[in-house]
C-alpha cells in the first residue's frame, strides 16, 4: 500500500470531467511531480487532495487513513500556491507562525520553529519584513517556510516557481529539492514546465486531459515516451508519420503508430557516415538556430524535415543550405501509437 | 539628445499642467464655500464688498441646544447606519467569499437597487409599508435608521467588495484553511484586517451621504428627530446669514469627520510598512 492513494478519482465541474478515474500510489519520501499543459487537471487533483476541492467519485487515501471527506484545515498538508498568498497584514515571522499557533503549540517552541524555518530557507534579517516588502523569490521562500513549519503529512507545490525569473527559479528548485530531501518530506510538485520536472522529480505523473499518460522516473518518461503526447510534451522529439519515415529510412513501421525520436540522438557529419546500427541518410541544412550550448539544425531529406541537435562547437558549424550526412540510431528510433487528436512535436 | 531625455521635460510639463488643473478645480469646489462663509461674517452683502463684519450668527448658532442637538442625532444616525450596513455586508460577503462565490452576483444585485430609488420613493414606500404594522418596525425611528442603512448599502458593498477583491480574499482563506484555520476564523484573522482601509473609505463616502440627507430624515422623522439638513431647512426663512453658519459648520464636521479616517488610514499603512 502506498503512503498516498488516489483510488479512481473523477471530478466534476457541471458537465465538465476534469480528472477522469485517476488511481495512483505515491511513496513515502518522493517529489512526484505532476506534469501536464494547462487545463489538464494536475492542479485540480492537488486541491483534491489539499481538500480544497471535493472529489465527484473515488476516495484519497493518506497514510492508511480514508481523508476524501476531511476538511482542508483538518488533513496536516502543507501548500504552497501559485501567487504564494501571503498574509499581506504579517510579517514573515507571524505568517510563518500562523500555522502553529492553529495547532496550539507552546510560544517557546513556536519561537524556535520559526527561527529554525526562516534559517532554512535562508531569510534571516527578514523576520519582521511584510510580504509586500519580500522580492517574489523571498516571497516564495516565506511561503515555503509556512508550509512545512507544521511538519505536515505531505507538501503540495502548486507551480510556486512560475513567477520567478529563470535563474532565479533554477537557485529555487534546488534549494525546494534539498529541503524535501533533508526532510524526507513526501512532496507533489504541480508544473507545466518539463525541465523543471525532469530537474526535481523522483517520479513524473504526466497528466493529458484529465488522465496520467504516463508514469515514470524522469529518464524513464524522457527515454521511452508511450504516446505521440508524451513524445511530443516531454523534450522535443521528431514525430514522423509511417509515410514520412518510409521517405526518410526505407524503413516500415506498424499501422497506427509513428516514430518519435530525439533531436540529440542523432550524428551529423560533413563527410558519409558508416553505421549498421543507424539509418543513414543525405540532408539539406534548412535552418540552424543556437539555443544556449547547443545548435539545432533544421534538415530535409527525401521531403521530410526533422531537427538534429548538436553541441555547439565553432570547428563543426554547417550553414543554411549544405549537404550533411546524418545517422539515425535505429533503437532510438521508438514506435509509439498514434492518436486521434495530438499535436506535432513543438519546437 | 536621447528618447529618455527628451521624455524628460514632457513629464514635468504634464505635471504642471495636471497642477494647474487641480488648482482649477479645487478653486471652482471652493469658491462657493467660500463666500458663503464670507456672507455669514458680515451683516450685509448688497455691494461689491461685504459690509459689517460680525460674529453673531456663530454665537447664536453655538448657543442653540437645538443645533448641538441636530448634529449630535445626525452623527447617531451616520454612525448607527453605518455599522449595521458594515456588520451586514461583512457577514454576507463571507458567504461569498467562503461558501458560494455564485452568490456574488446575487449580492451585487440586491446592493444596486438602492442605487435606483429616489429619497422620496424610498421614504414613502417605507412609510407605507411599515406603518400601522404594529410591529417594532412601525417605529419612526427604527424606519428613519433602517431607510439610511438601505440608502447606504450600495456605496459600502462596492468598498468592501473591491476591498476583497484587492487581496484575493479567497485565496487567502484557503492559505488558512491549508494552516489548520477555519474558514470564518480564516475570514476575521486574516481577510477583515487587510480590508480596514477599504471599509473605512466606503464609510467615510456613507456618512457623507447620510450627513447630507434632508428628504428621508424630513419625510419619515421630521421633527420629531430632527437632523441636521432638517434644521437648516427649519431656519432658513429666519436669517439667510445664519443658514450660511449652518452650511459652514456642516462642511467642516464632514471635513472633519473625513480628515480623521484618512488620518487614520495614514497611520494603518504606515504600521503596515513598518
Amino acid at each position: 500500500m502506498s503512503y498516498i492513494e488516489f483510488k479512481n478519482v473523477v471530478k466534476r465541474f457541471g458537465d465538465n470531467t476534469v480528472l477522469d478515474h485517476i488511481d495512483f500510489g505515491i511513496e513515502q519520501g518522493d517529489l512526484v511531480t505532476l506534469l501536464g499543459p494547462s487545463g489538464c487537471g494536475k492542479s485540480t487533483l492537488l486541491r483534491c487532495l489539499s481538500g480544497l476541492e471535493q472529489v465527484s467519485e473515488g476516495k484519497i487515501i493518506l497514510n492508511g487513513r480514508d481523508i476524501t471527506d476531511v476538511p482542508a484545515s483538518k488533513r496536516n498538508i502543507g501548500m504552497v500556491f501559485q501567487q504564494y498568498s501571503l498574509f499581506p497584514n504579517m510579517t514573515v515571522e507571524q505568517n510563518i507562525a500562523f500555522g502553529l499557533k492553529m495547532k496550539k503549540v507552546a510560544p517557546d517552541v513556536i519561537e524556535k520553529k520559526v527561527a529554525d524555518a526562516i534559517a532554512m530557507v535562508e531569510l534571516t534579517g527578514k523576520e519582521r519584513s511584510y510580504p509586500a516588502n519580500l522580492s517574489g523569490g523571498q516571497q516564495q521562500r516565506a511561503a515555503l517556510a509556512r508550509s512545512i513549519v507544521t511538519e505536515p503529512d505531505v507538501l503540495l507545490l502548486d507551480e510556486p516557481l512560475s513567477a520567478i525569473d529563470a535563474k532565479l527559479r533554477r537557485a529555487l528548485q534546488s534549494r525546494i529539492r534539498e529541503i524535501q530531501q533533508e526532510l524526507g518530506l513526501t512532496t507533489i510538485f504541480v508544473t507545466h514546465d518539463q525541465d523543471e520536472a525532469m530537474v526535481m522529480s523522483d517520479v513524473i505523473q504526466l497528466f493529458h486531459a484529465g488522465r496520467i499518460e504516463q508514469a515514470g522516473s524522469p529518464v524513464q518518461v524522457y527515454t521511452n515516451p508511450v504516446s505521440e503526447f508524451a513524445a511530443s510534451f516531454i523534450g522535443s522529439y521528431n514525430l514522423l508519420t509511417a509515410d514520412e519515415f518510409r521517405a526518410l529510412t526505407g524503413d516500415t513501421v506498424d499501422d497506427g503508430h509513428m516514430v518519435a525520436i530525439r533531436p540529440e540522438t542523432i550524428a551529423v557529419s560533413a563527410e558519409p557516415l558508416v553505421d549498421d546500427a543507424a539509418y543513414v541518410v543525405e540532408a539539406t541544412v534548412v535552418r540552424n538556430v543556437p539555443r544556449g550550448n547547443v545548435l539545432r539544425y533544421t534538415l530535409d531529406a527525401s521531403g521530410v524535415e526533422f531537427r538534429v541537435d548538436t553541441l555547439f562547437r565553432s570547428f563543426h558549424l554547417f550553414d543554411d543550405g549544405d549537404r550533411v550526412f546524418v545517422a539515425l540510431p535505429k533503437h532510438d528510433c521508438l514506435r509509439i501509437p498514434m492518436e486521434a487528436v495530438g499535436a506535432r512535436t513543438a519546437a | 539628445m536621447s528618447a529618455h531625455s527628451k521624455s524628460a521635460p514632457r513629464g514635468k510639463k504634464t505635471s504642471l499642467g495636471a497642477k494647474i488643473f487641480l488648482a482649477v478645480v479645487g478653486l471652482y469646489l471652493l469658491v462657493p464655500f467660500a463666500v458663503t462663509f464670507i456672507y455669514s461674517l458680515f451683516v450685509e452683502w448688497t455691494d461689491i464688498l461685504p459690509s459689517g463684519f460680525t460674529l453673531r450668527n456663530y454665537i447664536e448658532l453655538f448657543s442653540n441646544a437645538t443645533f448641538w442637538a441636530s448634529i449630535g442625532r445626525t452623527l447617531v444616525l451616520c454612525l448607527v447606519s453605518v455599522v449595521i450596513t458594515i456588520a451586514l455586508l461583512l457577514l454576507a460577503m463571507y458567504v461569498v467569499v467562503a461558501i458560494n462565490r455564485k452568490l456574488g452576483n446575487v449580492m451585487q444585485f440586491v446592493c444596486m437597487i438602492p442605487y435606483a430609488l429616489q429619497g422620496v420613493i424610498l421614504s414613502i414606500g417605507i412609510i407605507s409599508l411599515y406603518t400601522g404594522t404594529g410591529t417594532v418596525l412601525s417605529n419612526r425611528m427604527v424606519m428613519l435608521f433602517g431607510a439610511y442603512t438601505i440608502l447606504v448599502l450600495p456605496y459600502i458593498y462596492q468598498g468592501i467588495r473591491n476591498a476583497l477583491n484587492a487581496i484575493d480574499a479567497e485565496m487567502l482563506i484557503q492559505a488558512a484553511e491549508m494552516l489548520g484555520c477555519s474558514r470564518f476564523r480564516a475570514y476575521v484573522q486574516v481577510v477583515l484586517p487587510n480590508i480596514v482601509s477599504g471599509i473605512l473609505v466606503s464609510s467615510l463616502l456613507a456618512q457623507s451621504i447620510v450627513f447630507g440627507d434632508f428628504v428621508l430624515a424630513n419625510n419619515i422623522a421630521g421633527t420629531n428627530y430632527q437632523n441636521i439638513q432638517v434644521f437648516l431647512q427649519a431656519n432658513m426663512d429666519k436669517s439667510s446669514g445664519l443658514s450660511s453658519a449652518i452650511v459652514v459648520i456642516i462642511f467642516l464636521v464632514v471635513g472633519a469627520v473625513t480628515a480623521l479616517v484618512l488620518k487614520l488610514q495614514s497611520s494603518a499603512r504606515k504600521t503596515e510598512k513598518e
